[in-house]
């Protein structure tokens, strides 16, 4: 196997956003493939990786960084952060290509003054070395093995974000970048609260010793810290009134690593509380299922409601976020497997519906769908790809959401008492309301006839290949694991059902 | 090989869908003919399972892979049992009939390599649906045929007037992209219903393959019962979704906005297939419940037999109503399917009532199935050519057309006299069945309803037959003919052909109606009795058979008489009739705005949702986000203001306040600096003996 094969895929796109810094005016408006190529190298990493893990033991890699004191970082891939990392980096990825577009586009809006000037230059470069340390946050978040790793690659997503929102997001970009990093850092602050109640019952900040404090009375208090901070990154009523302006307002080509921004605190809860505090965690397992069948609820209804196109997406987030919390509140290993699964395939599906999305905007230059309609003559490819969004949120099969809700529900179901059963019918007619929404705007945006302006407009087609290609590619991404869960599943299997087992 | 006729059915739709695309950029008649071909390719293989049919011994087939085996098992694979098989059949060979018509109804349309894509993707989810081993294989079928469905409905999307259904004015019309919202919407209800029914019965049986869960019934029924009203929920859950997806009451309502879709599409999805998975579901499920009540002595597994049967009485009853007083074509014919399903589901009810009209009742069922699959779709073909002929979705802009469409009346004839149920075409003889199915069941409630839908089936049959053929022209009708070159007339030949060979297929099956009724009596027999082991008992009749003959044929005539006289021959005025009587506009207009189903769903769920999703977007969240963006920040300005006015009074008054007292103190202290050594020494000395004093004390 290579080596350093983890530090690699998070080390790699640094060095990239350092060459694309250095070499910013050589490169000209080449960065955006730089950046891709360095995105595709850690794909391609994190496939051998992965390869390497489904066949055998998980990877570790272990750094020291000083002798006395003895402090050294390990990065560990097992089959449930390597199937997150992938899909994260893989949506990087598609999003970075999707960029080299957009990007410009958003430059000559925002920056009309620079164009054709080394301003021009510096900003598109500058998003692009910004935008990959969203692959080292995510990579990082994914691998770490102890919590101040842990903590320190979060907060390197909550300040990148804050720069490119601010200096590439839309109308109020500055207000919202600032809105976003007070609560990024609220949810930081939590989660370090809850690490030092850690450190002060384990003495360490490894992951794996955390079951060191099971039945401790302070592990209840640790809990409730993390869980309330991953609340507000997971946007959970009423802790998501950030997620509709955050979403609105910053570049369309991040939204969906916004997503996976978002919802990566189902990864960090599992990870760090369900698996090593189970019995303690059981207490909060029942809250947590309410309050995520009402942000279900309460999310989609936001979203039927909308008109502005950047606002749909925003709202559906909320409440698909909180489907892998029910699954993960349900604390069986099936609900946690599907919910973690759900996390996977949502993020897929909003960045397709995010992306296409930007696509209308980009096209149309207009946000409000009211002066939309009938696109899908103009744009059908847009038409189709907004559609599998749709579908891919909404878990209709092939899509994986499908084979994700499958599991996630049948493990509801499991828990056989009544907060589950009444949970999980209410919950699978919550979907309904991702379908309502999901046809309901594609009929208003893409079907019916074309508003004059529309019809007239030469410009308005297909956006092109560097845009749609990478959504379709997550399409068919999501397309396969949905015909072949098995591989997700499998990955998952000895991290969380073979821990759940021995509870 | 049987086995891979079944793998085979799936595979050819999938692979005319992948082509067509590659084939459009050769020409379109080379994709129009290839996409046909596959969907001949499927029927082919589905008639060769037939044979399976004559050596039934040999079923259950099965043929599994493995989709899913961790946290949950599912595996991917196909089920032959005289069921799939029969159902298969009609599937894909009335499919492949309609794909044939389509050649000529749909030529010259811009979309066509949509349509071909989802006719043969409807095509093959359907056969998926049927043929699959497992519920959850089932489910996926089941969503991707309303997904098909769903781009279907809404084909002409763009929403052109001429495609608009509903009215005429003033009533309002419905446009296609709307309507196949509305079905996908609908459907979906139920579906998410039904998908919480399986995992719930997964959850006590382990199982999702239909066999082991039949095998396993006796064991995991009464488990479920010790809940109580887990059986009843779990029934009301898994009925749901075939209630959706068959247009069974309470969801009855998106069925005749489906009509927005091309004419084929209604004959494929709309009548011959998708409509019926609902009731290929249930038949499906009936085993498991059958096995609760008469095995395991489950007693509250009757009520998922007693749902069936009401509801499919009140849907029959009710559409038919409905269909007494439309006068659109297509929708006379949509509401004509959701009543005759309603027999259907009457059927497969009644057959958990007794031990002794299990095989009759699902005969029944499977039977009318049949029958209808095949009389209605042709019916609806035949629908589109008048349609296309009359340049006019209504009945009442047509009249006196047989002696331009003499082919199209000759076929439409037939089917529609299957439909009212004249002997011997199959109609009769599969309504038959589920009349004496539901009289042997001794709920004679259930079984007036049935014969009063007889006769409005038989007089709405007439009506819309009279109206479009006979009588008079009508103002349209003349207006269209005196054109020059006009263009009413027989469709292109391929629709013609797949008419007549459906309309063949009817007259067959009318001939060997009985023999077929026994057929299948057997085949049910060997499957529910001999196969899976049903507990049963020789049926002795209460009643003789010949009397519910009398009684259907006495229902038709009830119907169809009054029909004939206003309609057909004229005698009596329909007008004139409405006109005079206070009582007849009442109930027309009930019957007309749908019992006022519609709207009700209309206010309570669609305008409902979306007033509450206003709500929540305009009070709540903005109250929610004025609290914590707005009130929350000021309320911290307003605290740091407090902090400002501690920090000058409290921490400055302090600090300040220490450093009066230091200088203070500095002051005081400065006395005792005076520079004189023996003051210092004696203060020295002073300090040592207090010091000391108090070390010595201590």
């Amino acid at each position: 196997m290579m080596p350093s094969i983890l530090l690699q895929t998070i080390i790699v796109p640094a060095l990239v956003a350092l060459v694309i810094l250095i070499f910013r005016f050589q490169l000209g408006k080449k960065s955006g493939w730089v950046a891709v190529l360095g995105l595709v190298y850690t794909t391609f990493l994190l496939l051998v990786a992965l390869v390497e893990v489904y066949n055998g033991a998980p990877i570790k890699e272990s750094y020291q960084l000083l002798k006395s004191p003895d402090i050294s970082v390990t990065l560990m891939a097992d089959g449930l952060s390597i199937a997150i990392a992938l899909i994260c980096n893989l949506l990087c990825l598609a999003l970075g290509t999707y960029s080299i577009k957009y990007v410009a586009h958003r430059i000559e809006i925002l920056y009309p003054e620079t164009l054709g000037g080394r301003g021009e230059i510096s900003y598109y470069s500058c998003f692009f070395y910004l935008f990959l340390f969203f692959p080292v946050g995510f990579m990082g978040v994914s691998f770490a093995t102890d919590l101040v790793l842990m903590y320190f690659f979060l907060e390197i997503l909550t300040l990148f974000l804050f720069f490119l929102m601010a200096y590439f997001g839309y109308y109020e970009r500055v207000w919202v970048a600032t809105m976003c990093l007070i609560w990024g850092v609220f949810s930081a602050l939590m989660f370090l609260g809850g690490v030092v109640i850690i450190y002060s019952q384990v003495g360490s900040f490894q992951i794996d010793q955390i079951h060191m404090m099971a039945g401790e009375p302070l592990a209840f208090w640790a809990i409730a810290l993390v869980l309330f901070g991953m609340f507000a990154k997971l946007a959970i009523v009423p802790l998501h009134v950030w997620m509709p302006w955050v979403h609105a307002e910053h570049p369309t080509c991040i939204a969906g690593l916004l997503a996976v921004y978002a919802n990566i605190a189902a990864y960090i809860i599992v990870r760090m509380l369900v698996l090593p505090l189970w019995d303690d965690f059981q207490w909060f397992g029942p809250p947590i299922m309410i309050f995520a069948v009402i942000t279900m609820i309460y999310g989609s209804l936001l979203t039927l409601a909308q008109t502005d196109m950047k606002r749909i997406p925003a709202c559906s987030t909320i409440s698909q976020s909180a489907y892998s919390m029910l699954g993960i509140g349900a604390l069986t290993a099936a609900s946690i497997e599907g919910g973690l699964f759900f996390f996977l395939s949502h993020i897929m599906g909003k960045t397709v519906f995010f992306s296409v999305c930007g696509m209308v905007v980009y096209i149309t230059h207009t946000r409000n769908i009211r002066l939309l309609g009938g696109l899908a003559t103009k744009m059908p490819l847009t038409a189709i790809l907004f559609l599998c969004g749709g579908m891919m949120l909404a878990g209709i099969p092939p899509f994986s959401s499908f084979a994700a809700e499958v599991v996630m529900f049948a493990g509801i179901f499991e828990r056989g008492d009544t907060l589950g059963l009444v949970v999980g019918i209410i919950g699978l007619l919550a979907i309904l309301l991702t379908i309502s929404y999901a046809v309901h705007f594609t009929r208003v945006i893409f079907f019916g006839p074309m508003p004059e302006n529309i019809a007239k407009d030469d410009h308005i087609k297909d956006p092109p290949w560097t845009m749609t290609v990478p959504i379709i590619l997550i399409i068919v991404v999501s397309g396969a694991l949905g015909l072949y869960p098995t591989l997700v599943m499998e990955l998952f299997e000895p991290v969380i059902s073979a821990a759940v087992a021995n509870m | 090989m049987d086995i891979q006729f079944a793998w085979l059915c799936l595979i050819f739709p999938l692979i005319g869908v992948l082509l067509t695309p590659i084939l459009s950029r050769i020409s379109t008649p080379v994709m129009n003919y290839g996409a046909v071909f596959f969907s001949f390719l499927t029927a082919a293989s589905a008639v060769m399972m037939l044979p399976l049919l004559f050596s039934a011994e040999r079923l259950p087939l099965e043929s599994t892979f493995v989709w899913l085996h961790t946290p949950i098992t599912v595996s991917f694979g196909v089920l032959l049992d005289p069921l799939s098989v029969i159902v298969a059949n009609v599937v894909a060979v009335i499919s492949f009939f309609i794909m044939i018509y389509c050649l000529g109804y749909m030529k010259g349309d811009p979309g066509i390599m949509r349509f071909w894509m989802l006719m043969n993707a409807f095509i093959g989810s359907m056969l998926l649906l049927v043929l699959a081993n497992n519920l959850i294989i089932i489910f996926i079928g089941w969503k991707l045929v309303g997904l098909c469905s769903y781009g279907l409905i809404g084909f002409y999307y763009r929403d052109e007037r001429k495609y608009w259904i509903g009215g005429p004015a003033p009533f309002a019309f419905d446009k296609p992209s709307a309507c196949g919202v509305k079905a996908f919407i609908v459907t979906s209800v139920g579906d998410m219903l039904m998908l919480g029914g399986i995992l719930i019965m997964y959850y006590y049986s382990g199982t999702f393959n239909v066999l082991e869960l039949y095998q396993t019934a006796p064991e995991w029924i009464p488990v479920m019962a010790d809940t109580p009203g887990m059986i009843i929920l779990v029934s009301i859950l898994l009925i749901a979704g075939p209630m959706g997806k068959s247009a069974q009451f309470p969801f009855q309502e998106w069925l005749p906005e489906a009509m927005s879709g091309p004419g084929p599409v209604s004959a494929l999805i709309h009548a011959a297939t998708m409509v019926k998975s609902g009731v290929f579901l249930i038949a499906r499920f009936i085993p498991i419940f059958y096995y609760g009540y008469w095995t395991a002595g489950v007693e509250d597994a009757m009520y998922f037999f007693l749902i069936v049967a009401w509801v499919g009485a009140i849907t029959a009853f009710l559409a038919a109503s409905q269909g007494l007083v439309a006068t659109e074509l297509k929708k006379i014919l949509a509401y004509s399917t959701v009543s005759q399903i309603g027999y259907m589901m009457l059927a497969l009810g009644v057959a958990g009532f007794g031990q002794d009209i299990l095989v009759k009742g699902y005969m029944a069922g499977t039977f009318h199935l049949m029958s209808h699959a095949m009389f209605k779709a042709c019916l609806f073909l035949c629908a589109g050519t008048v349609i296309h002929a009359a340049h006019s979705i209504y009945i009442d802009d047509m009249g006196a057309m047989r002696k331009y469409l003499p082919f199209t009346w000759v076929f439409m004839g037939l089917a529609t006299l299957s439909l009212i149920g004249v002997p011997p075409l199959p109609g009769f003889w599969s309504k038959e069945t589920v009349l004496v199915a539901t009289l042997e069941s001794h709920h004679y409630m259930l079984f007036a309803i049935a014969l009063v839908s007889v006769v409005f089936t038989a007089f709405y049959s007439t009506r819309y037959f009279a109206m479009i053929f006979h009588g008079k022209p009508s103002k349209h009708i003349r207006k269209e003919t005196s054109k020059p070159g006009h263009h009413v007339g027989e469709g292109y030949r391929t629709q013609t052909f797949a008419c007549g060979a459906l309309a063949v297929g009817i007259v067959t099956f009318g001939i060997f109606g009985l023999k077929a009724e026994h057929a299948i009596t057997d085949l049910v027999s060997l499957q529910l009795v001999t196969d899976l082991g049903l507990a049963t008992v020789d049926h002795v009749y209460s009643y003789p058979k010949i009397m519910v003959v009398f009684l259907s044929v006495g229902s038709v005539l009830i119907g169809a008489v009054p029909a004939y006289f206003f309609y057909f021959s004229g005698r009596w005025n329909a007008d004139a009739v409405y006109r005079n009587s206070k009582l007849i506009r009442m109930v027309h207009a009930f019957l007309w705005n749908r019992w006022y189903i519609n709207s009700l769903y209309t206010f309570v769920f669609v305008r409902g949702f979306m007033g509450l999703a206003r709500i929540v977007a305009d009070k709540i969240e903005k109250a929610a986000d004025a609290l914590v963006q707005s009130r929350l920040p000021n309320g911290i300005f307003k605290i740091s203001k407090g902090t400002v006015w501690f920090d000058q009074r409290a921490i400055d008054g302090v600090v300040d306040g220490t450093a009066y007292s230091v200088v203070n103190s500095g002051q005081l202290l400065s006395r005792i600096q005076t520079g004189r050594i023996q003051e210092y020494l004696a203060l020295a000395v002073i300090i040592a003996l207090t010091i000391s004093g108090i070390i010595w004390l201590s």
